[in-house]
């Protein structure tokens, strides 16, 4: 398989490639948990709770005895699936409604311009609380909540592509040759959008999964005993002395996924060098 | 154009200055601060009638009629003596003169008369309703003229709930009472109450009434005293060790070693009137099959609760009661204790089999039950070893964590709640009453139990005891059909552990009374 | 300008009826009966009526906004269920500590993160670049509750520079202050790079050089001045940062504030308290904008000119 131009020099960056590696570890732990975490993720073994990295347990023990090293693989599924489902459907929604109003104006657009300028100043964690807190925890509000919260960044993102695209000449003269919208949208503008926004995403995707964190560590996201590295931080703030393991080893989980996405997403945006693109306005 | 910059940087940080200098105020010495025990976090109010939940601070604001002690003897405080016929029928107290409530009014035989009936309609009814009148004697004497003998008289008139609050504040401020104000004649006078954070109380320097209890028989040594709720067992933890805070009212079990080890703190243990327990909701599927709740029930291993998560101090609960209780000496058969193996047959016997990944199911339905619980550390640990006990003999819990403040609202809605973690304090038999009484459903009933037998016994106990022997021999009764019945699961009984800072308090070496309340905090002292 | 200002103004208006709007509805959103949602469970049915009335829920939904809106007019944000108090003496008493916090947050992430992000531009593509920038990544890439647990554990508990919890005094804030800064910074030297980088290619900054300036003198004088347009606007829009974003801190510090106003009352679903806080958060963040987009208007007057 020959890697074309871009993703080459991606990989052959230092940063591009050394992010590049450290994902494809967080993506296996992910999908290959059940069977490459050394023990159960829910199995609680009481007297040996609390006990420090060790040959048997190699990133130590939780309160209630689990294996952490076993949670913390089983924690980047969550993570990640989270993650990954959120900004997915943030970005579907967000490109279906930026490219509308880019494309159509007029007081539509203005409305969703509106609305959006609003929630884009709101933290997103606010935006997660509420909805949270009309719909209830657990994992799938955690993700609607995300996804909700995000939506803004994409319609904006996405709005101002199609407004720059939509005044290239050949966007004019294909719509002057008497092509329709559907079509104007679908073969030439939103494909020309797609790379900022699909980069965006990815970086989207690193926020979000500290998001994910963040409600985790209120205990509004995952409930027990699916591990989540956030939860797992907040319940070891109780071990803070006893057993610091506990939240140390959960947030370089959560550091380094996030530092490998933000790195391969900057070393993606050089090599295909669309900063510009990037600026939302 | 930099100027206008420099001019948003200045006035925003003069409008943040401004803000922050409202906020700074200095700590003074003759000051302290106390962290409530975090289970009682997000007491709502301070309404001593109508509460159903009421924090540590309370007696410091109320006095009451009567205090027990340890000893289980009791001490007058806003009475000085009292008397009852031998048959129980009427009651005298002397009380105590020159008592006046923080705004000015004066306590005496007309408060009594204002007070007792203030009860009827709250929830705080059953303590006063063997009272058939309050008759005035003179000006500090009242007779207290029963329906029918109330054994338990002096325990309810000692308990804090039973604090005598300013009769016209109280009518005054009606809803807000206990909110935006709280007058009472306790040593300390209410300043300011936020929920969830902290109650400033300020001295009562006119306080002359204490009861033997204290040594000190004056105003409270302490000028001003923060109590702060504080959720978070190690954000607490760290506040005294880094003398943010003076004293910790309830200490969690993991901290207790490294406290112990401080030279500067001192841990005080007393004995437990806590009991952690776990009702189950009787008019629910799957649990309105007795041999369902008395699976859940065995499949509880109390013994490795309290080693692991409690560091093995207190005890194990096998009953609703604390041990200190005579009626908590029911018949050995009646205890439930761990039996996973007797939980497993049951559940088969019920028709649950097991099936893949080791859950149960019956007629394609699997054994899911929801399980409850408030927010804070102990409470969600517990919960979470119960979640898996019970998955060791095939039921799966899903777990939701509520609010402290909220909780005991979601189960008056009675939507299908169904196990539940809590825990109650209290030192007497008549708790069997309050959680398991068919009259007070949803909450405090949490088991939603409404059992015609039960209802019987509940009645021979609460009301046709005529003497102390008598009674426990009733709620001996009514406490064992109750265990055979498994409306609950017990789990565990603390100790109570509090610390306090050597360097900065001087506490009496004795506590009196079961908790440290106000006849202990009038002798704590603040070292310059 | 002034005729800019006020049709900005006055395009807030439909944003914030359509915002209250939103807000208004949020306890028919919920699951559960709205009267529920105001009313403590348990309460009399006389309590009921009279809540019912003054909310007026069995009106149409389109009438009870009104009677909310009015209200809202006239500074009645309702009581709270739980507290018993007014919603707005609440807000009062939790507010001042959110402003200290966050408005001391913005200054240090404006001044770190400006410092931070000229210092990368101007010694762009170095290894100082580099390492400045990897250093601000992984510092915004740290969960906000992780840092301040972090900071408790080593300036607190180890060193005791400061208080562990609480606003009890300014010392408290100090921690606080740092640990929301710190997420903001990354943000802020981001774009001050960025931008300074892109107005450093521009013709004016050779002509400066031309002249014979020094490179100093030309990078902070006149390159960082109008590198700043981007980073108000930024700041601006960030404001809602100010009161909300603050959230997990405040908890991790057990600080009172409008975020931990809104985690309780959304956790003990006080909804008018809910409501209430979400308004002020709104109000705040729409005056940001505003403030952002006259800032930015007084300093480029190519904005001014543009239809709003």
């Amino acid at each position: 398989m020959r890697l074309s131009g871009p993703w080459r020099k991606v990989l052959r960056s230092p940063r591009g490639g050394s992010a590049a590696l450290g994902l494809a570890i967080v993506v296996f732990c992910a999908v290959f948990a059940p069977w490459i975490a050394p023990y159960a993720y829910d199995i609680q073994n009481l007297p040996g709770a609390n006990r420090a990295p060790s040959i048997a347990h190699w990133l130590g023990t939780d309160e209630f005895g689990r294996d952490l090293l076993s949670r913390i693989i089983h924690g980047a599924r969550t993570s990640l699936t989270v993650g990954v489902a959120s900004i997915s459907a943030s970005v579907l929604g967000g490109m279906a409604l930026g490219a509308a109003a880019g494309y159509f104006g007029g007081a539509f657009d203005r409305a969703v311009t509106a609305i959006v300028d609003l929630t884009w100043s709101f933290p997103e964690i606010l935006i997660a609380l509420i909805l949270i807190a009309i719909i209830g925890p657990g994992l799938q509000s955690t993700m609607i909540a995300i996804s909700i919260g995000y939506l803004a960044q994409f319609t904006r993102l996405t709005r101002a592509q199609i407004m720059a695209l939509k005044g290239e000449t050949y966007v004019e003269a294909t719509i002057n040759l008497g092509a329709g919208s559907f079509h104007v949208m679908f073969r030439h503008l939103l494909p020309n959008a797609l790379p900022p926004v699909i980069v965006a995403g990815m970086l989207a995707t690193g926020d979000a999964i500290i998001l994910e964190a963040t409600l985790g560590f209120f205990g509004l996201g995952a409930q027990p005993p699916t591990p989540s590295w956030g939860a797992m931080m907040s319940s070891g703030t109780a071990q803070i002395f006893i057993a610091p393991w506990t939240i140390i080893f959960p947030g370089v989980a959560i550091a380094a996924t996030v530092i490998a996405i933000n790195l391969f997403g900057d070393a993606v945006i050089d090599a295909l060098d669309i900063r510009g693109r990037l600026r939302e306005s | 154009m930099t100027s206008i910059m420099n001019g948003f940087l200045i006035s925003g940080a003069a409008l943040v200055s401004a803000a922050v200098m409202a906020i700074a105020t200095p700590a003074m010495a003759q000051d302290a601060t106390f962290v409530l025990a975090a289970r009682d976090v997000g007491a709502p109010t301070y309404n001593i009638i109508k509460a159903t939940r009421l924090n540590g601070a309370t007696t410091l604001l109320f006095d009451r009629l009567v205090i027990q002690d340890v000893d289980q003897s009791f001490h007058g405080q806003l009475a000085t003596s009292w008397d009852s016929t031998p048959d129980g029928m009427s009651w005298t107290f002397k009380l105590r003169r020159g008592v006046k409530f923080h705004n000015g009014e004066n306590f005496d035989a007309t408060t009594i008369v204002w007070w007792l009936p203030k009860f009827k309609g709250t929830e705080n009814a059953f303590m006063t309703e063997a009272i058939e009148r309050v008759d005035v004697i003179d000006s500090h004497t009242v007779k207290l003229v029963m329906k029918s003998p109330d054994p338990n008289m002096l325990f309810n008139l000692a308990s804090v709930f039973m604090g005598v609050p300013a009769p016209k504040a109280y009518d005054e401020l009606g809803d807000k009472f206990g909110v935006a104000g709280a007058v009472g004649s306790g040593p300390f006078k209410l300043e300011s109450f936020t929920v969830g954070q902290q109650t400033i109380l300020v001295r009562n320097d006119d306080y002359a009434w204490a009861s033997d209890l204290s040594k000190n028989q004056g105003p409270a040594k302490i000028k001003r005293l923060t109590m702060r709720e504080i959720a978070e067992d190690s954000t607490a933890f760290l506040e005294l060790k880094t003398g943010g805070v003076d004293m910790l009212l309830n200490v969690p079990t993991d901290f207790l070693p490294r406290l112990k080890a401080e030279k500067d703190m001192q841990v005080v243990t007393l004995p437990g009137i806590e009991v952690f327990y776990m009702p189950m909701n009787t008019t629910v599927e799957p649990f309105t099959d007795i041999k369902v709740r008395a699976a859940a029930a065995h499949a509880i291993n109390q013994k490795e609760i309290m080693a692991n998560l409690f560091g093995g101090l207190g005890a194990v609960a096998n009953n609703f009661l604390i041990d200190s209780l005579l009626e908590s000496k029911v018949d050995p058969k009646f205890n439930i204790g761990y039996d996973p193996d007797k939980a497993r047959k049951l559940l088969d016997e019920a028709g649950w089999s097991v099936g893949a990944g080791g859950i149960r199911a019956k007629a394609g339905k699997p054994l899911q039950v929801k399980l409850w619980t408030q927010n804070g550390t102990e409470f969600k640990r517990v919960t979470e070893v119960v979640q898996a006990q019970l998955r060791a003999v095939g039921i799966t819990a899903d777990i939701t964590v509520f609010d402290a403040s909220t909780i005991n609202a979601q189960y008056r809605k009675k939507t299908e709640h169904q196990l539940a973690v809590r825990v109650y304090s209290w030192a007497n038999a008549d708790i069997l009453d309050w959680f398991f009484a068919g009259t007070r459903l949803g909450y405090p009933n949490v088991s939603m139990w409404n059992d015609p037998k039960a209802e019987e016994l509940n009645h021979k106990a609460m009301k046709l005891s005529r003497t102390w022997d008598e009674r426990v021999a009733n709620f001996k009764s009514y406490h064992e059909y109750i265990l055979s019945q498994y409306a609950f699961a017990p789990i565990y009984q603390p100790v109570q552990n509090f610390a306090y800072s050597n360097k900065r308090l001087a506490v009496p070496e004795k506590i009196r009374g079961a908790r440290v309340q106000s006849q202990s905090i009038l002798d704590i002292e603040v070292r310059k | 300008m002034f005729s800019f200002a006020i049709r900005r103004l006055l395009l807030l208006i439909p944003v914030f009826l359509v915002v209250s709007m939103i807000i208004f509805m949020i306890i028919h959103l919920v699951p559960g009966d709205p009267i529920d949602n105001i009313v403590q469970i348990g309460s009399s049915p006389e309590q009921i009526a009279q809540l019912s009335a003054k909310y007026g829920l069995d009106r149409p939904l389109l009438t009870q906004y009104a009677i909310w809106f009015r209200r809202l007019l006239a500074g009645d944000l309702g009581d709270a269920i739980i507290l018993r108090q007014p919603v707005t003496s609440l807000i009062a008493q939790n507010l001042p500590h959110s402003l200290a916090l966050g408005g001391l947050a913005l200054i240090f992430s404006t001044m770190v993160g400006i410092g931070a992000g000229a210092l990368a531009a101007i010694f762009r593509e170095s290894a100082l670049d580099r390492a400045v920038m990897t250093l601000i990544l992984a510092g915004s890439t740290v969960p906000s509750f992780w840092l301040g647990l972090l900071m408790i554990l080593i300036f607190a508990v180890q060193l005791g520079w400061f208080p562990v919890s609480g606003a009890r005094s300014w010392q408290a804030l100090v921690l606080p202050v740092m640990t929301v800064g710190l997420g903001g910074v990354a943000l802020v030297a981001r774009v001050t790079r960025v931008a300074m980088i892109d107005i450093a290619r521009k013709d004016f900054v050779l002509m400066l050089h031309a002249k014979g300036l020094s490179r100093a003198r030309i990078q902070l004088a006149h390159v960082l001045r109008h590198a700043l347009v981007p980073v108000v606007t930024i700041l601006s829009l960030r404001i809602g940062w100010i009161l909300g974003g603050a959230v997990t801190i405040e908890f991790v510090f057990a600080r009172p504030g409008l975020g931990s106003l809104l985690i309780t009352s959304l956790n003990q679903r006080d909804y008018p308290v809910v409501q209430g806080c979400l308004l002020m958060l709104a109000i705040a963040v729409m005056l940001g904008t505003l403030l952002g987009d006259l800032v930015q208007a007084a300093m480029d007057p190519r904005v001014r000119d543009s239809v709003a």
